[in-house]
């Protein structure tokens, strides 16, 4: 059983696949979650725009994950490159609505607190608002997680890499015990991430929770 | 022209494979959390299930119903339903349960039985969220079916797969066009069915 599983690893570079897949992950990541947050920061000091935004960004939520992949192609091309946009374009929705409406609804108290202490608008974002929307953000990043395993899986169809090659390989060859190990092996993964994901924002909500938002 | 007829038997296998199967879903879905609400076991089972199933790639879902199943239009349904009937459980569940407890208690006190509780009270406040999860699931059912085409399931993923392999853009637009027209179109017609069916004093909450 292990020196099988050792073999198909071996044969199918399911090392190489995974750090394949990490890295388009983490390069995703960090964009979308400087874009999404940077995006509901900006719609929250300018509400006037937001309502138009946020109907693209959810008109782009409706798009099936491959249409949208395979939209990109005439665009990018093949590979990795369309694989990373279609994970941004899909995460960044979910990290801005939830930054919006962590910084929307922050406990009337606190603001007058700050208020009354001296704080200008400015100091009220950045030193009330954005902490204590800071669990919410987290939220929003977990759900980006799994959109983004989701979308790099099926970059293995146009030629990205990562976890969805062996998976098409296995079922274009219909080879039962690489797409059982594939396939187990990326839901691992994501549940691995998901869970550090949901961890964070435990520990955010832990620190920065005080009943409201 | 033959693309043309091509593309409109395509994407009547679409809709029978992915509405079909949400169809499926959306009353197994509200059964099932209607019966969790009165089970806690069940609704523990159910809700842990729903948030692993929903860190999962589909593709990953699709690829593990070969090994087990085959491959076909019944295996694409079996993915399918796996993927959007969590959803649409969790979501009802979580609506139904989250009612004011001062409702049920007014609701009990003029005499309602469990059963109009549920109907007039619990489920008209449950929409919102359980309508959430049914256009989740919808948009998840519409990806899914594209992606089944690679088991054979047939319908519009077809073309893309065919476009694909053979680097033909024109037909993988061909292939993804219907499928965003079809997507849009539920979300607007969800929309509008939920609006309808909410009682006019529930209507300026959602």
């Amino acid at each position: 059983m292990l020196s099988e599983i050792f073999q198909l690893w071996d044969m199918h570079k399911l090392g190489l696949r995974t750090l394949e897949h990490l890295s388009m992950f983490g390069l995703a990541m960090i964009f979308s979650i400087f874009l999404g947050i940077g995006i509901g920061i900006v719609l929250y000091t300018n509400k006037k725009i937001s309502n138009t935004v946020f109907n693209i960004l959810n008109l782009i939520q409706v798009i099936p994950t491959l249409a949208l992949l395979v939209l990109l192609l005439p665009l990018l091309g093949l590979g990795k490159l369309p694989t990373v946009v279609a994970c941004i374009l899909y995460s960044v929705l979910p990290i801005a609505r939830n930054t919006y409406s962590g910084l929307a609804n922050i406990g009337k108290d606190y603001i007058e607190t700050g208020k009354a202490v001296g704080l200008s608008g400015k100091d009220i974002l950045i030193k009330i608002r954005i902490p204590l929307a800071l669990p919410l953000i987290a939220g929003g990043i977990r759900i980006a997680v799994v959109f983004t395993i989701g979308v790099i899986t099926l970059g293995g169809l146009i030629a990205a890499g990562g976890l969805g090659a062996p998976l098409q390989t296995g079922i274009h060859l219909y080879d039962k015990p690489l797409i059982l190990f594939t396939g187990i092996w990326v839901g691992l993964i994501a549940l691995i991430f998901d869970g550090i994901g949901a961890l964070g924002e435990k520990l955010l909500k832990k620190r920065y929770h005080y009943g409201n938002v | 022209m033959e693309m043309f007829s091509k593309i409109l038997t395509l994407t009547a296998e679409h809709l029978a494979l992915a509405y079909g199967s949400l169809a499926i879903s959306i009353l197994a879905g509200i059964a099932l959390a209607v019966a969790s609400l009165y089970n806690r076991k069940l609704a523990v089972v159910i809700i842990t299930l729903a948030n692993l199933v929903e860190a999962i790639p589909s593709f990953a879902v699709v690829a593990l119903v070969v090994p087990l199943m085959g491959i076909g239009f019944r295996p694409a349904i079996v993915a399918i339903l796996f993927r959007a009937l969590l959803p649409i459980i969790k979501n009802t569940y979580i609506g139904l349960k989250n009612v004011d407890a001062a409702y049920l208690e007014a609701a009990k006190g003029i005499g309602l039985t469990n059963f109009q509780i549920l109907k007039v009270i619990r489920f008209p406040h449950a929409y919102p969220p359980m309508f959430a999860g049914i256009k989740f699931a919808a948009i998840l059912t519409n990806g899914i079916a594209v992606l089944t085409a690679i088991i054979g399931s047939g319908g519009l993923g077809k073309l893309v797969f065919e476009g694909l392999a053979s680097f033909n853009v024109k037909k993988i637009i061909y292939g993804i066009i219907p499928v965003m027209l079809i997507s849009l179109a539920t979300e607007v017609i969800l929309t509008l069915a939920e609006k309808k069916i909410t009682p006019a004093a529930l209507r300026k909450q959602a």
